[in-house]
């Protein structure tokens, strides 16, 4: 028998590795497929998806902090209809699993959005309830135990594909969030989305963004992500993706130990390429180095 | 991972860094550049192609040092490796007939490449360059290699010596107010002006929708759809 020790089961996908790309950072796989080996990772997130698509913020989007950036790019997507037909066959052609991200600025577009995805072949649902970068609904729902839990309740009654929710570290009580979203029927949780943070111009004397905040991530975040991914594991039953700040292989091992099932890869994309395919291949060689059988051997070991 | 093999002060505060073994493009696109294994400053820095030397393979770029990311830059030293990430982009159409390159400031490095192309593509064409700087010029002598009239103003207003009524191409590169003032009078007298836009930038090759601009045409990716544009396509968002 072959050695296949980085094979991993989430929410009854089987993934060639538990490494995936995280929504937002590679579009749909087109610009990244080559840069990235993208073909060679467990699965990879589509950019958050809106029923009817959105033109995403005004002004400035990026701005480069240390060891990390703050975006306001405001969900921009060519809606969830497009999505089926433009960017999706090419995201199956890659041959890993395919994770669509849905987010949304009310109730009725989610649920909206969640069926017609019951049409596409799709792997899992990520719904995402912590996009800081829109004004109405988007991290809204994932700031409140009871909002988070209706959502994730009424999209679950109406997707027939597994369901990840993605959870913002802006939650007052993100444990609280966390097990009414497993309450509430979610086969998964995701996090971390973006920190809420501010950049001002000082030469202009106004702020930076024109939403005034925008969202962190990158290595700055790193281990205030892992703490918050130890502390939902400890409290949940359902599978954890570890995702904040993840540069190297000690910060994936770091997120598998504390019990992440899977690690998704964002912002360091960005910086470096060729980090996720390099991070497949660390683990397999950890694997081999410590005579594993499976790397899940050391998801949850703290 | 690409090779300094010189990286020199030109004039105050600009350098000219040369590269081996970079990917090669065309006039107007650019490298994702960045030290390898920094996480801070953490992304890529967009520059543009100043001068390719196909035989060698020689990449020349010219930057100005204005924060984090471009002062690190100057002080590497010959032999330090550069991730770069590249061709990004979409370069400037070689129109054909004679043109004239408008560039202000540091927006002159790109010019000096598409110069480059625009006499290798069509030997007999008139090339007349507009150069303009705040204090100190630079890369006047390498202009003079390929364009038949290089006139360089300092502290002036550049656009204003442009006349846009000859060529049968403009080209502009250099800071927003200088574009706008270039598609308006292009717009005005019917001329076909290509401009070279900037944004921050996350990703540099399509993928993040950190650099959108507004177009005729819906959003575009500077990074990917641009960042050369026909000024007709984006004038009013400038
Ligand atoms: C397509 C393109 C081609 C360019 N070509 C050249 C060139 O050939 N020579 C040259 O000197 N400069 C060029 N620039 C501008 C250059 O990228 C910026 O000056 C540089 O990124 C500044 O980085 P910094 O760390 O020194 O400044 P900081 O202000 O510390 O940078 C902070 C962040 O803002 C971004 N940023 C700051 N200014 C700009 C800008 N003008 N455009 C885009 N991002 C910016 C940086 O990339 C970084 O992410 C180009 C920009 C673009 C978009
Ligand atoms: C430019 C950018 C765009 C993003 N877009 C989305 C998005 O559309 N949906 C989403 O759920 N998360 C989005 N995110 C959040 C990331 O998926 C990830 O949760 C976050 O960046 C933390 O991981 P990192 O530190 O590895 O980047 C985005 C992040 C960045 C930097
Ligand atoms: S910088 Fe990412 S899309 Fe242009």
């Amino acid at each position: 028998m072959s050695y296949e020790p980085l094979v991993t089961e989430f929410l009854g996908v089987t993934l060639k590795n538990p490494v995936l790309a995280a929504s937002g950072t590679v579009g749909f796989g087109r610009e990244y497929e080559t840069l990235a080996s993208l073909s060679k990772l467990g699965g990879i997130c589509s950019k958050g998806l809106t029923l009817n698509g959105s033109l995403g913020n005004d002004g400035p989007r990026i701005y480069e902090t240390p060891a990390g950036l703050l975006n306001s790019i405001g969900l921009e997507n060519p809606g969830v209809g497009r999505f089926i037909k433009e960017e999706l066959p090419f995201m199956r052609s890659l041959g890993c699993a395919v994770i669509a991200n849905l987010g949304g600025h009310s109730e009725i577009e989610y649920i909206k959005g969640a069926s017609l995805l019951n049409d596409a072949e799709i792997d899992i649902l990520e719904l995402n309830i912590s996009c800081p970068n829109i004004l109405d609904g988007g991290m809204a729902f994932g700031i409140d135990p009871k909002s988070a839990a209706d959502i994730t309740k009424k999209v679950k009654a109406k997707s027939r594909h597994p369901l990840l929710v993605k959870l913002t570290p802006n939650a007052p009580d993100l444990i609280a969030v966390a097990a009414a979203c497993e309450e509430a029927g979610a086969d998964g949780l995701s996090l971390v989305n973006t920190f809420l943070g501010m950049a001002i111009d000082t030469k202009l004397r106004k702020p930076v963004f024109n939403n005034v905040y925008a969202g962190l991530s990158g290595p700055a975040i790193f281990p205030i992500a892992l703490r918050m991914v130890h502390e939902v594991c400890k409290a949940v039953s359902i599978p954890v993706a570890g995702i904040g700040g993840i540069a190297a292989k000690e910060d994936a091992l770091s997120f598998l130990m504390a019990g992440a099932s899977v690690v998704q890869i964002g912002s360091m994309t960005f910086a470096a390429p060729d980090t996720m395919a390099k991070l497949v291949d660390e683990l397999y060689d950890y694997c081999k180095l410590n005579a594993l059988e499976n790397i899940r051997q050391i998801v949850g070991i703290l | 991972m690409a090779v300094i093999s010189e990286n020199i002060e030109i004039a105050k505060g600009i350098f000219k860094m040369c590269l081996s073994g970079a990917p090669l493009g065309e006039a107007g696109q650019f490298l994702m550049l960045k030290q390898p294994d920094s996480l801070d400053p953490f992304l890529a820095r967009p520059l543009s192609y100043c001068n390719i030397d196909k035989n060698s393979g020689t990449v020349t770029l010219v930057y100005q040092t204005i924060g984090k990311g471009t002062k690190a830059f100057s002080k590497l030293k010959q032999g330090s490796l550069m991730q770069a990430v590249g061709p990004c982009g979409r370069g400037f159409p070689l129109v054909s007939g004679n043109a004239v390159l408008i560039g202000g400031g540091i927006g002159t490095a790109p010019l000096l490449l598409l110069a480059h192309a625009l006499r290798e593509s069509q030997p007999e064409r008139h090339i007349k360059v507009h150069l303009g700087f705040r204090e100190e010029a630079y890369l006047i002598k390498e202009f003079g290699q390929y364009a038949d009239e290089v006139s360089v103003d300092i502290g002036g207003i550049i656009t204003d010596a442009a006349d846009f009524s000859q060529a049968a191409a403009y080209y502009a590169c250099g800071p927003e107010p200088m574009l706008k003032a270039a598609a308006l009078k292009a717009e005005k007298a019917g001329a076909e002006l290509y401009i070279s836009l900037e944004k921050n930038m996350a990703c540099g090759v399509g993928a993040c929708f950190g650099c959108t601009c507004k177009t005729k045409g819906g959003n575009k990716r500077i990074c990917k759809d641009g960042p050369v544009f026909n000024a007709l396509e984006v004038h009013d968002v400038l």
